[in-house]
């Protein structure tokens, strides 16, 4: 491995990202882009009833309309293909991609229409005749976990998909020991990413050259497998084409139920298939809402206000199917004592089935919520101890001096300076000032107040969880990939193995192998492999990709500059130690032999008589990155190392409502991020920026609610509130770097920051302000109107 | 996300597209489209025949009369907006404007639209009745005029029968050289339909004594809503906070108040009572401040 340069020439510089020309010239290119001659479009018929059993589904009307090529159902479908994959060792969950016999939740799809245009599509779909026999229900995740409940599945015999409770460290040693206790519950609402793309695939069938290509709006790499299995043909007859442009989807664009069913009705029908989701079938049955989650919290801790142990119960509502859903309450235990001492932890995992839609993974798979808790437990601290919430935070922190950090639950934290941070952001937002502005507010007749939050993204992303919550399953492989040539003019291109959904992967690539090629990154170019001929890759999840892409593009550019070198060193008789090496220049050390950088391409291209024994022709480099610190297999009592890396921020924001209107004002944002060293500072600020904005959204406008007859009330735009614009504040970002021991550069991940701890800094700020109250609200999203009703009762109750 | 299939004409001229609508009961007008198209994509709508306005001479522009200033129905918010007859005349319905939707919405969207759409919680609607303003009606044969406050029957609901067309709203023009204006609205996002919203204008005299006043709240009931009682108990009084809130309060007491799944009917009432409020407020300071007054 070559060493990595102690300054540098590419890296951390604010240069301009590749992909931005093609998106603001408006000329991104993505599946809904794609519409080969003969396509059919597909529309859903929608199940109307949370819980039914499917009597009939009468067909005729629809397929009599002229431009109408079939109508799918369940029944055929599910005899055609594999049902889709579990997480969790759950085969009585089955899944496919329309109801099947049963209607598991409202939205639900029955049937697919398909016809010449997605308008004729639509027509049809109303056609469609379903007469089905209502059944009882069940939203609640507490109802679903009792013993009693209905099974959502009956096969499975009961709602519960997982129930764990982990002990890490002597718990109930700790309890008894330390001086104080408290408990609290607080709730995550379900909300999710909510992408302007919705997810969208276009699927052809080509049986002369026993191809399936798809094109779809799709995150991860991990696919055209899925795509194979599901559909009964060999994984290497799927193409899946990886350069399509993604419009968004931090975690959720996971489309596998779309792509089954256009794939299928691909080989009957032989003629593409296009399934774009419109708004409504994304939001009530695109499968990817996130999570939905109740936690319970016991802290043991001293008068001084050190935590010695915690308890945590997370019951999550994963909605009617499993998937990956069950797997978002693993992935915190990476960091399930955030960047706090807490010696001891006891975790009890709770995923249950309901009549929801389904869940998927959202950005930071469970970690934002499991942040929103940790961090409402040091606010209760703080208040019981009378410690100031800064303050809190400080006593409770891992000292910078004592990384490699092992938490108990077995993950070792590689790195952070979290004094150092707290303190820059304090310097920013002038804490005293901070206060004194809160209390001039207050002396207004606001409701004011200052929220606090420090945490950690995991980063580099690790498959850990999976054999920690599923013993079936030992992956513990989970790779990245880069291949390098240069040709025989001398340029570079580099390939990736997945496809990007606007996290830059390309400016990474080019970046980190312009530093360790000395060549300015514009010049290399950085392509997709399809699927066919990808190297292994897993998917852009877990903050991973300057770790990962990052690591293995370091890796291959070390690999071809050792390559070019040894064909140097050749010519000049030396020995490739000899040979130095500066911005396409190969020379010896005394400087009295040079080749230059096309000198030696042509060498190896064209000149066999001139290679090294034994070295093959052509410049073309790879490396399979396997994740830093990742390989192991969870112990009996369930620790592992989880995440390689963990960057840390810490948020300030001040916010005032008026006690009626109760609609919250940012009026300062400050966070303070070390994520190691940054790639580029473009990337890394836009990302913390979209993540705060993702945390505001979570924490005070964006839920998928339903009624009490298992509607969903939220299946627009209009009723799923994004933040925009108006909404979001001015941020101010301060930078800290604690480079990580286990990366190439000493970089960190970046793709969750700001959302991991937004939301419980909004928190904190709202339940500041109604400290003088003597109230709490512990349910995210804070809505306006059920904020100032929870102050009109208050009020009620004192008078 | 498609609509039905719908027919589509565009006729030049009033008359015509009035004998449309007498023709096809199940035919609506279309005019900046930024309600029915989306009603028309989620399918809510499905007319059998769109009649478009935006081609019929006379329909859209901004005129002075005497007592009040006519705006078209084909007129767009954005023009009203931006009008310095409306800002010097009307200054209600300038402050109102900023509020309709976002600013992309506002070039396409028009005042006879708004009007017609009738949604309970929209600002054109709640300024016209507020100042009690009057709304004209056209057929095949002939037009009407009735007066805004009898015009809205209910949510997204109104008098206009078969074969009419909304051809205009009269906005009345206060002479009282000191008058001031008053607009509040709270929504859940920006550009949100209004959970409340309260408008109000007042005119003092040059002790500062109230000699006019008008107040209206949209959002809470099925209909924008004029408070003419709460109006007309002000008049002859000096404003406090205190008197105002009190009266704010007693208008709203007994208001039955929408509710939906994120906001409480509760909440509808505590919040007008605030807005009310604070809009008879800022309009009785905007008019202490007007030296010169708001009209010509």
């Amino acid at each position: 491995m070559t060493e990595a340069p102690t300054s540098f020439r590419y890296v951390s510089k604010p240069r301009r990202t590749q992909e931005d020309r093609r998106f603001v010239t408006g000329k991104g290119h993505f599946v809904a882009d794609i519409v080969p001659d003969n396509t059919l479009h597909v529309a859903l018929v929608p199940s109307q009833e949370p819980a039914a059993r499917i009597i009939s589904i009468d067909k005729s009307a629809a397929l009599a309309l002229p431009g109408v090529h079939d109508v799918i159902t369940g029944d055929e479908l599910a005899a055609a293909v594999e049902p889709m994959m579990n997480g969790l060792d759950t085969p009585a969950v089955k899944r496919y991609a329309m109801a099947v016999d049963r209607i598991r939740y409202c939205g639900e799809w029955v049937a697919a229409v398909v016809a010449d245009t997605r308008a004729i599509a639509e027509d049809a779909a109303e056609l469609v005749e379903l007469e089905t026999e209502p059944s009882d229900f069940i939203l609640d995740a507490e109802e679903a976990y009792r013993p009693d409940s209905l099974a959502v599945h009956e096969a499975h015999g009961s709602n519960i998909l997982l129930d764990r409770t982990f002990t890490w460290g002597p718990v109930e040693q700790h309890f008894s020991e330390s001086a104080r206790e408290l408990s609290f519950r607080v709730t995550w609402g379900r909300s999710s990413t909510v992408p302007i793309e919705t997810f969208g695939v276009l699927a052809s069938w080509d049986g002369w050259r026993d191809t399936l290509d798809v094109w779809a709006s799709i995150q991860m790499p991990k696919y055209a497998d899925q795509i194979a299995r599901a559909l009964r043909i060999p994984m290497n007859t799927v193409r899946v084409h990886q350069d399509v442009d993604v419009g968004g989807s931090y975690g959720v664009k996971r489309g596998i139920k779309h792509t089954v069913l256009a794939g299928y009705i691909s080989r009957k029908l032989n003629r593409p298939i296009r399934l774009i989701e419109d708004r409504l079938e994304n939001m009530r049955a695109g499968d990817a809402h996130g999570p939905d989650r109740i936690f319970d919290i016991s802290i043991a801790y001293e008068d001084d206000g050190r935590i010695r142990s915690m308890k945590m119960r997370a019951l999550d509502n994963a909605g009617a199917y499993a998937g990956r859903a069950p797997f978002q309450l693993g992935k915190p235990i990476g960091a399930i004592v955030g960047p706090y001492t807490i010696e001891s932890v006891e975790y009890q995992a709770i995923s249950v089935t309901t009549n929801k839609a389904a869940q998927e993974a959202v950005r930071g798979f469970g970690q934002a919520p499991t942040n929103y808790a940790i961090e409402t437990a040091l606010d209760r601290v703080a208040a019981a101890v009378g410690l100031d919430r800064v303050q809190i935070r400080r006593r409770n922190y891992i000292p910078s001096d004592q990384f490699p950090y092992l938490i108990p639950s077995g993950t070792s934290y590689d790195s952070g300076d979290y004094q150092t941070v707290t303190d820059k952001v304090m310097t920013q937002v002038g804490w005293d000032d901070l206060v004194r502005q809160r209390d001039a507010l207050r002396a207004d007749g606001q409701l004011a107040g200052i929220g606090i939050a420090a945490c950690l993204e995991p980063s580099g992303g690790n498959s850990s969880f999976e054999p920690l919550l599923n013993p079936a399953n030992t992956t513990t492989t989970w790779m990245d990939s880069c291949r390098i040539m240069v040709d025989g003019a001398g340029t570079v291109t580099a390939t990736i193995h997945t496809t990007s959904s606007g996290q830059g992967h390309q400016t990474l690539t080019a970046t980190i192998i312009g530093e360790v090629l000395e060549i300015d990154p514009d010049q290399i170019r950085v392509i997709h492999a399809d699927s066919q001929t990808s190297l292994p890759s897993n998917s852009p999840v877990g903050s991973r990709m300057a770790v990962m892409l990052g690591g293995a593009a370091f890796n291959a550019a070390g690999k071809l500059k050792d390559k070019l070198k040894r064909i140097a060193a050749k010519q000049f008789g030396a020995s490739p130690d000899e040979v130095v090496y500066s911005e396409g220049t190969f020379a010896t050390a005394d400087g009295d032999q040079s080749l230059g950088w096309m000198d030696v391409v042509t060498i190896a291209h064209r000149y066999f008589h001139l290679l090294p024994d034994g070295e093959q022709p052509g410049l073309e480099v790879t490396d399979v990155y396997q994740v830093p610190t990742g390989g192991g297999l969870p112990t009996e009592d369930g620790r592992v190392q989880m995440y390689p890396c963990h960057s840390f921020e810490f948020h300030c924001v001040l916010l005032s409502f008026d006690p009626i209107l109760a609609k919250p004002e940012i009026h300062r944002y400050v966070i303070g991020h070390d994520c190691g060293t940054v790639i580029n500072p473009h990337i890394v600020k836009g990302m913390t920026l979209g993540g705060i904005a993702h945390g505001i959204g979570a924490a005070l406008f964006e839920e998928f609610t339903y009624d009490d007859q298992g509607q969903m009330n939220a299946q627009t735009l209009a009723d799923y509130l994004l933040p925009s614009s108006h909404e979001i504040p001015a941020v101010e970002i301060v930078h800290h770097c604690t480079p990580s021991p286990f990366t190439v550069l000493g970089q960190k991940g970046s793709g969750e920051s700001g959302y991991l701890g937004a939301p419980a800094a909004i928190s904190g700020a709202v339940n500041d302000a109604l400290a003088p109250l003597g109230i709490t609200v512990d349910k995210l999203p804070i809505r306006t109107a059920a904020l100032s009703d929870r102050i009109a009762a208050a009020a009620n109750t004192q008078s | 996300m498609k609509p039905v299939p719908f027919e589509y004409e565009r006729p030049h001229s009033l008359k015509a597209a009035c004998q449309l609508l007498a023709d096809d009961e199940d035919a609506v007008i279309i005019a900046g489209g930024q309600t029915l198209i989306p009603m028309l994509a989620m399918r809510l709508a499905r007319p059998s025949r769109l009649v478009d306005i935006s081609r019929i001479d006379g329909l859209s522009g901004i005129e002075e009369q005497t007592d009040n200033i006519t705006v078209g129905c084909m007129t767009r918010h954005a023009e009203v907006e931006r009008s310095p007859v409306i800002a010097s005349h009307v200054p209600l319905l300038s402050a109102a404007m900023p509020w309709v939707g976002h600013a992309p919405i506002r070039v396409r969207g028009t005042i006879g639209g708004s009007i017609a759409n009738a949604d309970p919680s929209a600002e054109v609607p709640l300024v016209l009745v507020t100042l009690d303003g009057t709304i004209t009606l056209s057929n095949a044969t002939g037009s009407r005029t009735i007066p805004a406050r009898s015009f809205f029957s209910g949510p997204m609901m109104t008098e206009i029968q078969p074969g009419e067309c909304l051809t205009a709203a009269d906005f009345p023009v206060w002479q009282h050289s000191r008058t001031g204006i008053g607009f509040r609205e709270i929504a859940k996002r920006h550009g949100d339909f209004a959970m409340v919203a309260a408008s109000a204008q007042v005119s003092v005299d040059a002790t500062g004594k109230c000699i006019a006043c008008a107040i209206g709240i949209g959002g809470v009931t099925d209909t924008p809503l004029a408070l003419p009682e709460l109006a007309s108990s002000l008049v002859g009084t000096a404003f406090t906070d205190q008197s105002v809130h009190d009266a704010a309060k007693a208008a709203t007491d007994n208001l039955s108040a929408m509710s939906d799944p994120q906001t409480s009917p509760e909440y509808r009432k505590r919040a007008a009572t605030k807005l009310i409020a604070d809009a008879l407020m800022a309009a009785r300071n905007d008019a202490l401040e007007t030296s010169e007054g708001v009209t010509t």
